[in-house]
């Protein structure tokens, strides 16, 4: 069992096709050389061509957010963004985050309960790395508006909250002690 | 204030990592070589007569692998209890959602086009909408030829009513009469969605004559019956895998595509793979939410008592029955409620529509039924003067009583839940009193624990590492991963040093999966059965090695010991690695089904749900404020307090409560599914309004832990659905509280509480 490849070949079709332009993506600082028809969103190019499938697909419609990723740090919804557009610019899913240990993010989502069935997980921490980049130490109503484009079903989101707290604390005694030492 | 995982012990959820950094596949992360994209062709219309359906241009469009329809698959009626409906139409279509044709092709956009393709023609038939209307002699039938269905069980069936149960304990009538004040009510609820995140996803492989599944179901089990069933095929050739799960909350519960995907990968002679759209994903599974309707009159004297209640309750069942035949007497046993009633005559129906299917939604029947019972307590103890807390207080059922049903309950918290929820809130208020435009709501409600079969393999390999093998399903609740804690403590070893093999058919013993609140009152009892067997292989190892009686001997820590002599033991592993070369230690159980009460009332068309195993109590208590303007209502605070037996993961108990609460919510003011002509206009995530991060009010929870005898393990009875039970209830009375009447629609939205506001200035 592999990741998909969603649209590997292309069919002939009746319907006109979109032209197909040769595009370099930087995905989580790796460059992919793709062809793509210039229709193509880029969560479906993400989890398609480029075998990253934990950016996730839940509306089609910028409703969900399930399907956010970073672009040069600036939170979209994948599902509604065309993948030439994303050429040249640093696109940042959720297998990004982690380095040789856990993001505080993600190891905080875990240890305060605000992970269930996971599937809004991987969006809802891309958002809420984007708000603590731009807002280092956000309040709860700050937390709530800079999450607010990612749905949860499960939890009732006062352990997304709480985790998000945590970790801006925790990067901000990181800031801290090494302004001090 | 919400208790913070700070505040509670710590829970390693075994699938936790691979959900946050996305190397978890889902099902639609899947795909195999060779693979096609399958789509379905839907009816779009509600109810009418097939005259044509040609796939020709569809089957030689370029890209397409195979088109199929209903003459490609056995022909034959499935469904538990009234088998009444097939794969594809045949004839008829009775709800938008209905599947014509599967499509397979090399991708997703000549699947789409090839469904595009296919030549429907339908003529109209009259569309069955309203319940009311739908009971009438004259009433067109959604399934003409009901009388031949070969359904099970001895419930009453009649036209469009498709099951129909009461419950008569007394001479309500008589009763009613010596009354003081008798109040008569009707409440209308809309129908809502499931809505989980993950739109579900089927892929099908064929290897010689077995099928492997993958698919997002809640119960893996039941999906592999009913591909059988449908498909003919033994239950050894079908094998069902689910990847991780992204939420199902019910709507993933039974047998959906599964077969239609296995039946389109055979024609095509390659895998398949469907993944659902959002607006599939409302329009064709047969689980949502019921629509309701509710008429309940309650006699009570000055003092407060209820002495007798009448009611009828009437059900959309959409165009067929999937797993709702027993809603009828669940929705009759919610609105009676917790509540000691001694002359009670409760009916209710199964309406037949052309609606999209009811099933079990996330406690089905409960969350509508309680907010009406719960609206019209209120208007009761108004009635006789009394304050909301006070009334429930003289009326609830407390341990040793006896339901309205005639079950007489054991040791029972509805009692303490309601003072504790009431308490919270009261604490709130004294520290910041009411605005101007405030006020609080109480309800309570309660929900049934489901004993059912399950198994479960345990093993201990060589170096003290344990493997649980489980049909259980992890649907996001955690349930599934505290299987690893409930072996750890029977085993003496820690949770990490357990692995879970979960959600394939092909390894597991059978269990009821994810649904009904079932993981750990049914698998967690198969898992401590199975878990038990090694331990007392341990300790007869361990004895013979110390030379002491097998039952002084602990396990814990990792150590095998020795009661009262500290300085004997063994390390398990140390035993485990013996144990390989001679009796393996393996554990294999299936816990014996708890055994059900009895009931009193006489229960015509009985499907089972009056007799409640370790019934779970709640009371939920909120402050709400509404604009008077705009009739928009927010939910400031939600005071929760649950009896649901002894808690065995509390940070995952909060979270059930917690989701279970804002799923609430949603219920109560946004979550309704408009129809028209009996199709759905509101099926997509900007029409249907789920509750955001931004929405969501301060949630208190509170346990009233009670060590429960002949219930889950270790005294713990259900808890994913009761959560979802009564929050819209508390919403609707505090809505009453602050614009003096009762919002009679579910959900309560500005525009509708806009109009009640204005309907009583008139």
């Amino acid at each position: 069992m592999t990741s998909s490849s969603e649209h590997a070949t292309s069919p002939e079709k009746n319907a006109p096709a979109a032209s197909v332009n040769h595009v370099e993506l930087t995905v989580n600082g790796v460059s992919y050389p793709l062809h793509l028809g210039t229709d193509r969103n880029l969560s479906s190019v993400l989890r398609g061509e480029v075998g990253l499938t934990g950016t996730k697909e839940g509306c089609d419609d910028c409703e969900c957010g399930a399907c956010m990723v970073l672009l040069d740090g600036q939170p979209v919804n994948s599902c509604s963004y065309l993948a030439v557009q994303a050429a040249g610019r640093a696109i940042t899913t959720v297998e990004g985050l982690a380095g040789d240990d856990l993001h505080p993010l993600q190891r905080n989502i875990l240890a305060a309960g605000g992970v269930q069935c996971g599937f809004c997980t991987p969006g809802m921490l891309m958002s809420a790395e984007a708000l603590l980049e731009r807002t280092p130490l956000p309040s709860d109503e700050e937390i709530r508006i800079g999450l607010s484009g990612n749905l949860c079903r499960c939890t009732g989101y006062a352990r997304i909250i709480e985790a998000v707290r945590a970790t801006s604390v925790e990067l901000d005694g990181v800031r801290r002690s090494s302004v001090t030492e | 204030m919400t208790v913070l995982s700070s505040d509670l012990p710590p829970f390693r959820r075994a699938d936790g990592p691979d959900k946050v950094t996305g190397s978890g596949r889902y099902t639609a992360d899947l795909s195999v070589t060779g693979m096609a994209y399958a789509k379905l062709c839907f009816a779009k219309v509600a109810h009418g007569r097939i005259r044509r359906l040609d796939v020709t241009a569809a089957r030689e469009l370029a890209g397409v692998f195979a088109v199929i329809t209903a003459d490609d698959v056995p022909d034959l009626l499935y469904s538990p209890v009234i088998p009444d409906r097939r794969l594809f139409a045949r004839d008829v279509v009775r709800f938008e959602g209905e599947v014509l044709a599967a499509v397979a092709a090399v991708d997703a956009e000549t699947a789409e086009r090839a469904v595009s393709l296919i030549d429907v023609e339908i003529e109209p038939l009259p569309v069955v909408n309203d319940l009311e209307a739908a009971l009438k002699e004259d009433s067109p039938l959604v399934h003409e030829d009901w009388e031949s269905y070969e359904a099970t069980g001895d419930t009453p069936r009649d036209r469009n009513v498709a099951t129909f149960s009461s419950i008569t304990k007394g001479d309500a009538a008589s009763a009613m009469d010596t009354a003081d004040v008798v109040v008569s009510s009707r409440y209308v609820a809309d129908g809502s969605h499931a809505v989980p995140i993950e739109p579900r996803s089927v892929l099908a492989q064929w290897e010689g004559d077995a099928v492997t599944i993958w698919t997002s179901s809640q119960v893996p089990f039941e999906a592999r019956a009913g591909v059988c069933e449908t498909l003919q095929l033994p239950t050894n050739r079908v094998r069902v895998i689910v990847p991780h799960l992204g939420g199902g909350f019910g709507g993933k519960c039974g047998f959906h595509f599964e077969a239609h995907v296995a039946a389109l990968a055979k024609a095509a002679k390659r895998p398949a793979k469907l993944v659902f759209s959002r607006e599939e994903e409302f329009l064709a599974p047969d689980r949502r939410r019921e629509s309701m309707i509710v008429e309940l009159t309650t006699g009570v004297t000055n003092d407060g008592e209820i002495v007798a209640r009448q009611g009828r309750v009437l059900i959309d069942n959409g165009a067929y029955v999937a797993d709702a035949a027993f809603f009828p007497q669940l929705a009759a046993m919610h609105v009676g409620g917790p509540y000691r009633i001694p002359a009670i005559e409760l009916e209710a129906s199964l309406v037949y529509t052309n609606h999209q299917p009811s099933g079990s939604v996330r406690a089905p029947t409960a969350p509508q039924a309680c907010w009406a019972v719960e609206s019209h307590t209120d208007e009761l103890a108004d009635a006789v003067g009394l304050d909301p807390v006070e009334f429930r207080r003289r009326n609830i059922v407390h341990t040793g009583d006896e339901g309205f049903a005639g079950q007489v309950y054991g040791e029972i918290g509805l009692d303490e839940c309601l003072e504790r929820a009431a308490a919270s809130l009261a604490a709130s208020v004294a520290e910041v009193p009411l605005g101007s435009h405030e006020a609080t709501g109480v309800a309570v409600s309660w929900w049934p624990s489901f004993g059912v079969p399950a198994g479960a393999n345990v093993k201990m390999q060589e170096d003290g590492s344990v493997q649980i093998i489980t049909g259980a399903q992890e649907c996001g609740t955690g349930a599934v991963m505290t299987l690893a804690d409930i072996a750890a403590d029977e085993l003496g070893v820690e949770p990490s040093d357990i692995r879970i093999v979960y959600q394939d058919t092909a390894v597991a013993p059978t269990g009821p999966g994810a649904t009904g609140s079932q993981t750990l009152l049914n698998h967690g009892r198969a898992v401590e059965a199975a878990s038990r067997q090694i331990a007392d292989q341990l300790r007869e190892l361990a004895a013979a090695e110390l030379e002491a009686a097998a039952g002084d001997i602990v396990l814990a820590d990792g150590q095998a010991g020795v009661a009262g002599s500290p300085g004997a033991s063994l390390a398990i592993a140390d035993l485990a690695a013996s144990a390989a070369q001679a009796d393996l230690l393996l554990g294999s159980a299936s816990a014996p089904v708890p055994e059900y009460p009895t009931v009193s009332a006489v229960c015509v068309g009985d499907q089972g749900m009056a007799a409640w195993l370790a019934p779970q109590f709640s009371c939920h208590a909120v402050r709400v404020a509404v604009d008077p303007d705009t009739g928009v209502s927010r939910v400031l605070e939600v005071h929760a307090a649950h009896d649901s037996g002894t808690i065995l993961n509390p940070i995952g108990a909060h979270g059930q409560v917690e989701g279970g609460i804002v799923m609430g919510i949603g219920q109560a003011l946004t979550e309704g599914t408009q129809l028209g002509e009996g199709l759905q206009r509101n099926a997509g995530l900007l029409e249907y309004k789920l509750q955001t991060i931004a929405d969501v009010p301060t949630i208190s929870t509170q346990f009233v832990e009670i060590d429960t005898p002949n219930a889950g393990p270790r005294g713990s009875k259900g808890l994913a659905e009761a959560p979802n039970v009564a929050t819209a209830a508390a919403i609707a009375n505090a809505i009453r509280g602050v614009i003096g009447s009762s919002v009679r629609t579910l959900p309560m939205t500005a525009e509708r509480v806009w109009s009640t506001i204005e309907e009583a200035r008139v």
